[in-house]
């Protein structure tokens, strides 16, 4: 069974990319959505088991985000995984891998590691 | 006896000549045909006796004559003239020729009468002349005269005047006889009460004390006279009148006079300014103060005259003071300088000084004279100028060392901010690039060579250019520590288990001198790890070929303040605090001068491309200084260089 992967990132390069990685892996079924506003149709729409997020992007950002998800009942839950360039790795093991409640890996990580955090934290949700 | 006849008529000359030599046998007779011949023979040779004829063929009439005695003042003259000539031979005779001749109107007898009558004549006039001028000579040296008064029934009864009143009244004896009131009138008008007054005492057999008082000379002048009165008695002790001596003191009265002006001119000059004037003689003692010295001092004139130095001052400055004089004695130069003068009584005060020496009428040396003045507020007023530049000056270097440290601080900050944004905007793309790689290295064929190095040296980049991200992202942040206490000592241990192996692996010694009872510091750990990494780092760099690191931890007072730019933390280390310092040596070649200004700067580096960053010491400086502490960096005398990282030092517990 393919885990569902939600890919919200601004940066059209890299989701494509990544999501062609991921894909080819035939482990994973992937979505990825470049504006943040869309994030929370796209969960409604896909059902992810996990959602890789970017922090930093136009328009609205991250947190945001993660406040909207937390606020819908049957999005609570979701795993957020941050996907970011805004903090560096030391500080990232530093608080232990945890950033504001959340799993966090610092970009620029390569495709096996963010497999690792993937298989770490998402759930099914079926 | 010589003769000069000046005859233009040969006839007549001869015939003058012939009877000449019958009256004067012996004579010696020149004969001259022109005035000027005659003239200029004059006045060479000197003739008894010169006959002129009135009328010559280069002059005329009296002039001739005129010409000639005033060529010949010594000879006698007479003068020949024709019968038509009379009122001109008068004429010449009251100019001084003493006998005229009319031609034809005499013999050789009458001539000879003539000419000796001449000579003669001549003689006595220049006796008369020569007794005048004496006479008039010892008149004008005449200053005195005396008068003779006699007495009779207690009243001036006659007067007679000695001849040489005239040279000093202009009038005669029998000027005084006839005119019975010239001697009173005489007086100037505003003396006569006094003369009058003397006279009287006099009379009454008083002893008067002489007066000096004016009177009018005879030629209007005024003259000044010392009229001193004698009264001379018989036996009996009666009165029988009094002699009176008159001396002319005009001209010392005039000196005199001059002098009084003179001194109250000067008076004034040296009463009324400004300065305190003295002088002083050869031996120091004080012969002259204006008032404004006398009031300094406390002293009156009298009191102070006599006097030196150590009478009024400290023996410190009055041996000063006389030290000075006598070098203007000595060299005759003038002193002009700037000194201490306290006054008996009186606070320290600030003089210009000016000393000159005296000379007396001969030009030597006697004494000195000095002039000075208060410069106190002056000088106070230029000191405290000096002192507020001074005090500007350095607040001024204050200023701008905190404006320097400020601007560093908002650059670091702007820098901060920038390299973030640099940082989040460089990761971005690194991730994309990071993305492709691996999906190439999964699809591409990994058996063609060349791919496989191209895959190879893109990971390496994207490798180079995060591990760059991070550092300077580093370098600029100033985030949250985590600090706890810890021991220096411990760290560096632990660190240096870390690099032991690439020790050994370049042979480099390593010698360690860790204080005991070392203070701990507060410190985050990783962070301060760092720090001793990057320093060891560039040690293994510089010792390539092996060598010694000596690595040394103590604890002290420090007693020199240390620059510390850019930082803005609550903690900072000052000259008194007790700091930890760790110092490591290196035995390498040390860093050239051009470059030692140079380490701390961002990306500076002398490793080759990939091999070094050139952010381990910026980076490193930035810790230490968020730890409040500072590192130094300097090349050992013996070679190599050596590296100090001090940080504050905790309170024992």
């Amino acid at each position: 069974m393919k885990k569902k992967v939600l890919l919200v990132d601004d940066e059209k390069s890299f989701t494509s990319l990544l999501k062609m990685n991921l894909e080819q892996t035939g482990r994973y079924e992937v979505r990825a959505e470049n504006w943040a506003e869309d994030a929370l149709s796209a969960a409604r729409e896909f059902r992810p088991d996990i959602m890789l997020l970017d922090i930093i992007m136009p328009r609205m950002p991250g947190g945001n985000v993660v406040a909207q998800f937390s606020s819908d009942p049957e999005l609570k839950d979701l795993p957020i995984v941050f996907l970011t360039a805004a903090i560096q790795r030391s500080t990232v093991a530093a608080h232990d891998g945890i950033i504001c409640d959340h799993p966090c890996l610092a970009k620029p990580a390569s495709v096996n590691e963010i497999i690792e955090m993937i298989e770490k934290h998402a759930v099914s949700t079926t | 006896m010589n003769v000069l006849i000046v005859e233009d008529s040969r006839m007549d000359s001869v015939l003058l000549a012939r009877m000449l030599s019958v009256g004067f046998p012996g004579a010696h007779v020149q004969q001259i045909r022109s005035l000027a011949e005659a003239e200029a023979l004059a006045a060479k040779e000197y003739f008894d006796v010169i006959i002129c004829d009135l009328h010559l063929p280069d002059s005329e009439g009296l002039s001739s004559f005129t010409r000639l005695r005033a060529a010949a003042p010594r000879s006698a003259t007479l003068v020949i003239s024709g019968t038509n000539d009379h009122d001109l031979a008068v004429e010449a005779v009251r100019e001084g020729a003493q006998d005229y001749l009319v031609k034809g109107k005499f013999d050789a007898l009458e001539l000879r009468h003539s000419i000796r009558y001449a000579m003669e004549r001549h003689r006595l006039q220049l006796a008369l002349q020569r007794s005048e001028r004496h006479y008039r000579r010892l008149l004008e040296a005449i200053t005195d005269y005396i008068y003779r008064v006699s007495v009779r029934d207690g009243r001036a009864a006659q007067t007679e005047h000695s001849p040489t009143c005239i040279a000093v009244t202009g009038y005669t004896p029998e000027d005084y006889q006839t005119d019975t009131e010239l001697w009173l009138r005489m007086v100037h008008p505003e003396d006569q009460a006094d003369v009058v007054q003397q006279a009287e005492r006099a009379a009454r057999g008083e002893a008067v004390p002489p007066i000096e008082h004016r009177i009018l000379h005879r030629d209007g002048s005024l003259r000044w006279v010392r009229n001193t009165v004698v009264p001379h008695f018989n036996e009996g002790g009666e009165l029988l009148g009094y002699d009176g001596l008159i001396r002319d003191i005009s001209a010392r009265k005039l000196a005199e006079e001059q002098l009084v002006r003179s001194e109250a001119f000067y008076h004034s000059l040296v009463e009324t300014l400004p300065q305190h004037i003295l002088r002083k003689d050869l031996n120091e003692r004080f012969t002259f103060a204006n008032q404004r010295f006398c009031q300094l001092v406390g002293k009156r004139l009298s009191d102070l005259v006599g006097r030196t130095d150590f009478d009024f001052y400290d023996s410190n400055l009055a041996r000063k003071y006389q030290a000075d004089d006598r070098f203007v004695i000595k060299s005759g130069q003038t002193l002009e300088t700037t000194e201490e003068n306290q006054a008996p009584g009186g606070e320290k005060r600030y003089v210009n000084v000016i000393k000159t020496p005296i000379h007396d009428a001969r030009g030597r040396v006697i004494g000195i004279q000095g002039i000075f003045w208060d410069i106190t507020e002056k000088k106070r007023a230029e000191e405290q100028l000096r002192h507020a530049n001074e005090e500007l000056r350095r607040s001024h270097e204050e200023l701008k060392s905190a404006q320097l440290q400020l601007t560093q601080a908002a650059k670091m900050e702007s820098i901060g901010t920038l390299a973030a944004g640099v940082a989040h905007e460089v990761k971005n793309p690194l991730a994309t690039l990071t993305m492709g790689l691996n999906y190439l290295e999964r699809n591409v064929s990994a058996a063609d060579e060349n791919i496989a190095l191209v895959l190879h040296e893109m990971r390496e980049a994207i490798g180079r250019a995060d591990k760059v991200t991070r550092g300077l992202l580093d370098f600029a942040s100033s985030r949250q520590m985590d600090v706890r206490r810890e021991n220096l000592n411990n760290i560096l241990e632990q660190t240096l288990v870390l690099l032991r192996h690439k020790l050994n692996e370049q042979h480099i010694e390593l010698i360690t001198h860790f204080a005991r009872d070392l203070p701990d510091v507060s410190v985050e750990r990783s962070q301060i790890q760092q720090v001793f990494v990057n320093v060891l780092m560039n040690v293994l760099h510089a010792l390539e070929s092996g060598g010694t690191v000596t690595i040394t931890t103590s604890s002290e007072r420090l007693s020199r303040s240390l620059h510390s730019e850019g930082s803005r933390t609550s903690r900072q280390i000052f000259v008194g605090n007790t700091v930890v310092s760790t110092c490591i040596e290196d035995s390498g070649p040390g860093i050239p001068e051009e470059n030692l200004a140079k380490i701390f700067d961002p990306f500076f580096t002398t490793k080759p491309t990939g091999v070094g960053t050139g952010l381990g010491l910026p980076v490193s400086k930035k810790i230490v200084e968020l730890h409040g502490g500072a590192i130094e960096v300097s090349n050992r005398r013996e070679g190599g260089v050596r590296v100090v990282i001090m940080l504050p030092a905790e309170r024992p517990l």
